[in-house]
């Protein structure tokens, strides 16, 4: 009897994550994060056109803007990757900052169509702010 | 000053709920004086919470910057009501928002608890614990009451995408008096369930609390989304964010409960399952607390890391076990051998609306925690993407649709197909002809169609129960109708807020399906076209306020050539962030929604994002009238006292099937 109030319940959940998992494509629903040292090691695993989302800053003076596009390298100190965004860049965008870029390896050259800048989690006392941008 | 007394405030507070935790439990257990006891505690809990929220507004507004909160997330820039929305913008002054909001709920329950109520005893003793690990939270390692040595002369004020709409200072009160009033009904419901009390007893006393905790949710999902479509600016209102889940799981498990509670209460059936039920819907909140408290998921809801986040995991474990623990002992004395008789009938209705609820709530549970336990194992970060969680809410919400349109059609017990039939061949008819016309006038997207059909069912099928409860009374129909409508609360509200779902329901497949969008770079004077508008750059207005500096865009609209609007799509730059925050611009219009969102400005440039979306206004309207339904189905007579349902003698007006026993009579 109290075996079976659990067991009804539990085996509905079982048979629905079975379903979820097996219906549900969710692996295929996943949006990888690399940095790009992961990027170019696992470039075999996402050669066929899947798309990941690249994070890492971006490389003072590599910024070309032509266009539709943007073209500039991305890095975690270690590794540097082409990007060449569509899309007009957020406000935001500029030598230095971090970058998220969502998109597809072609070649060596990394293609993204979203682009989301990290926002600065910390907040300065207005003086300090000020300050930032005198400088 | 301000600290201590805050601080004080929430130690007694601490206290009280200890107090009451205990006394609940030995009053439950049969000792008559303890009732008084867990009375007055829940009576200083509240007096304690109160003072603390009470300290905590008064440092935001005296600007106390010797209290560590206020030091961290205030500044003296910040402007009203921005300065007391503070209060529970960041991490520590949320949680006292949130012991606030359970005090209130345990003193109002405790004033409906009688000396000999065992059953109401055992509900404070469980509200009582909870409140009791909340306190504790706010009095250790979530302590806004600190001293700061020395005293800063200014702080840094709020995160700035929270000041920068007013919204934000009304979700969150909203979403947790949702949150936190679900307590009630989990209480009661562990009571019952310790007492092996399988009456229904505490269904009917905790009606009115699950109905009210559930509009105010259901509220503060709404506003959450508005509030996403009105600041954020990337042209959406629902991304099925981690954040945006955390409010919704515990919203569908908590809309199967408030459904199967009422065939409970009628037919004696679900018994166990309510229980289950109910410990998924509480679990789901402090699951919800936790994703969004601990920084386990990054969104403008995370704060800084602190031990707030294996505080709650702890205690969500604990919840879990317990519930789960005694439910395993315990279920078996309140089981009932009732059966649903027939699958085709009003509860089976309810046995299909709580099995689509129910995987609803697991689908999207497993997307939102799915890349938590993947980087806990492997360390790979992943998100899952919109599709996953589309592929399923698209199907499901369609059914749940049908089961709005039929469910409240059907009797209880066993409907004849004859029956069925007779009140499904209107509404069949005026959806099947609303389907047809929008093919006719080339509106052939599927899912706009499908929706549209099973929507008019809906709305129908409403009707024809008004017109059908009205039949043979005196008086004008709208008249009589009219007199129903108030007099069975329960029931109209029930059907205000299903007309709600059928309206936001064709809101959400129309403006996802139609709605365009285009980016476009313009130099002054130049102009893009999207969808029968011209939109036109004329440079920037720069606009000095006393916590930031606004950039408006003046982006001119032109319809048919002529001047309809100038929209600002505006970035903030607020003084206590290097990076400014861009708010978008809408016109909203009866046939659609014009929507420029900023993705870089200059003088003599700007980047935008432009969406057009057709009938936007209804989603809003739609969320409205659910909200409306909850409020109208609260307003009934209120009766604490355990009544018998009524029979068909006590009800001489309307059908049976309408009686919604638990809320009315």
């Amino acid at each position: 009897m109290r075996v079976r109030h659990l067991a009804v319940p539990l085996a509905g959940l079982a048979v629905v994550l079975a379903g979820v998992l097996a219906f549900g494509d969710l692996n295929g629903s996943l949006v990888y994060y690399l940095t790009p040292t992961e990027a170019v090691a696992q470039r075999a695993d996402f050669d066929d056109g899947r798309r990941f989302r690249l994070a890492g800053s971006v490389v003072p003076g590599s910024v070309v803007e032509a266009g539709d596009t943007v073209e500039f390298n991305v890095t975690d100190d270690t590794t540097d990757v082409a990007v060449a965004h569509t899309g007009v860049p957020p406000q935001l965008f500029q030598a230095g900052i971090d970058v998220v870029v969502e998109g597809t390896w072609d070649g060596v050259v990394f293609r993204s169509d979203t682009m989301l800048v990290k926002h600065d989690e910390n907040y300065y006392p207005p003086d300090e702010v000020a300050a930032e941008g005198t400088r | 000053m301000t600290g201590v007394i805050g601080y004080v405030g929430i130690v007694v507070a601490a206290v009280a709920a200890g107090v009451l935790s205990v006394s609940g439990a030995v009053g439950a257990a049969g000792s008559g004086r303890m009732g008084a006891v867990a009375r007055v505690a829940a009576r200083v809990l509240l007096a304690g919470a109160a003072v603390a929220m009470l300290a905590l507004v008064g440092a935001l507004l005296t600007d106390d910057f010797s209290v560590r909160y206020i030091a961290e997330n205030h500044s003296r820039a910040t402007p009203f009501p921005f300065d007391v929305a503070t209060a529970w913008a960041a991490l520590e002054g949320s949680i006292v928002l949130w012991v606030l909001v359970l005090a209130a709920f345990t003193a109002a329950v405790a004033r409906t608890v009688g000396r000999d109520d065992r059953l109401g005893l055992s509900a404070l003793a469980v509200l009582g614990a909870i409140a009791l690990f909340f306190t504790v939270l706010v009095a250790s390692v979530a302590n806004p009451f600190q001293m700061v040595v020395p005293v800063p002369a200014d702080g840094p004020g709020p995160n700035p995408l929270l000041q920068n709409h007013i919204l934000m200072a009304v979700h969150p009160p909203l979403l947790y008096i949702g949150y936190v009033g679900l307590s009630v009904p989990f209480a009661f419901g562990m009571g019952a369930l310790g007492l092996g009390d399988a009456g229904t007893e505490w269904l009917q006393r905790t009606r009115h609390w699950t109905l009210f905790a559930w509009t105010f949710l259901t509220a503060g999902v709404a506003v959450g989304a508005l509030w996403s479509y009105e600041v954020l600016g990337w042209g959406g209102y629902w991304a099925w964010d981690p954040v945006e889940n955390a409010s919704f799981l515990p919203w569908l498990a908590g809309t199967a409960f408030l459904h199967s509670a009422i065939v409970q209460a009628r037919r004696g059936v679900l018994k166990t399952w309510n229980i289950a039920l109910l410990i998924s819907t509480f679990a789901l909140t402090i699951l919800g607390t936790f994703l969004t408290r601990s920084g386990v998921v990054a969104s403008v809801h995370s704060f800084t890391q602190s031990d707030v986040g294996p505080a709650l995991l702890g205690f969500l474990l604990v919840v879990l076990t317990g519930s789960l623990g005694l439910f395993a002992a315990r279920a078996h004395l309140v089981a009932g051998t009732r059966r649903i008789d027939r699958l085709i009938s009003r509860e089976g209705a309810f046995l299909v609306n709580n099995l689509l609820l129910s995987v609803f709530t697991f689908v999207v549970l497993v997307g939102t925690t799915y890349p938590i336990v993947l980087e806990a194992m492997t360390g790979a970060q992943v998100s899952v993407g919109r599709p996953f969680f589309d592929r399923f809410a698209i199907p499901l919400s369609l059914l749940l649709l049908a089961a709005v349109a039929v469910g409240p059609l059907l009797p209880y017990r066993a409907a004849s197909p004859r029956v069925v039939w007779q009140r499904l061949r209107w509404p069949l008819l005026a959806g099947l002809t609303a389907g047809a016309a929008l093919v006719v006038t080339g509106v052939a997207v599927a899912s706009v169609v499908a929706v549209a059909i099973l929507a008019t069912i809906v709305v129908s099928s409403i009707v024809v129960d008004a017109v059908r409860s009205t039949d043979g009374l005196p008086g004008r129909r709208v008249t009589a109708w009219w007199r129903l409508a108030r007099r069975n609360r329960g029931w109209w509200g029930g059907q205000l807020a299903h007309l709600g779902v059928a309206v936001t329901a064709l809101a959400i497949a129309v403006t996802g399906a139609m709605g365009t969008e285009i980016s476009a770079t313009l130099g002054i004077g130049e102009t893009t076209a999207l969808g029968g508008y011209t939109l036109r750059y004329e440079g920037v207005v720069r606009r000095d306020e006393p916590n930031r500096t606004v950039d408006a865009a003046q982006v001119v609209v032109l319809r048919d050539d002529v001047e309809v609007a100038t929209l600002q799509p505006r970035l903030n730059r607020y003084r206590n962030s290097r990076q400014p925050i861009a708010s978008p611009a809408i016109r909203t219009t009866p046939t659609e929604d014009l929507y420029l969102a900023l993705r870089r400005l200059t003088p003599d440039e700007v980047g935008i994002e432009a969406y057009r979306y057709p009938f936007m206004w209804l989603l809003w309207a739609g969320l409205a009238l659910i909200v409306a339904g909850g409020g109208w189905a609260l307003t009934g007579h209120r009766d604490r006292r355990v009544r018998a349902a009524p029979t068909r003698d006590a009800e001489p007006i309307g059908e049976p099937d309408q009686v919604e026993v638990l809320t009315d009579g």
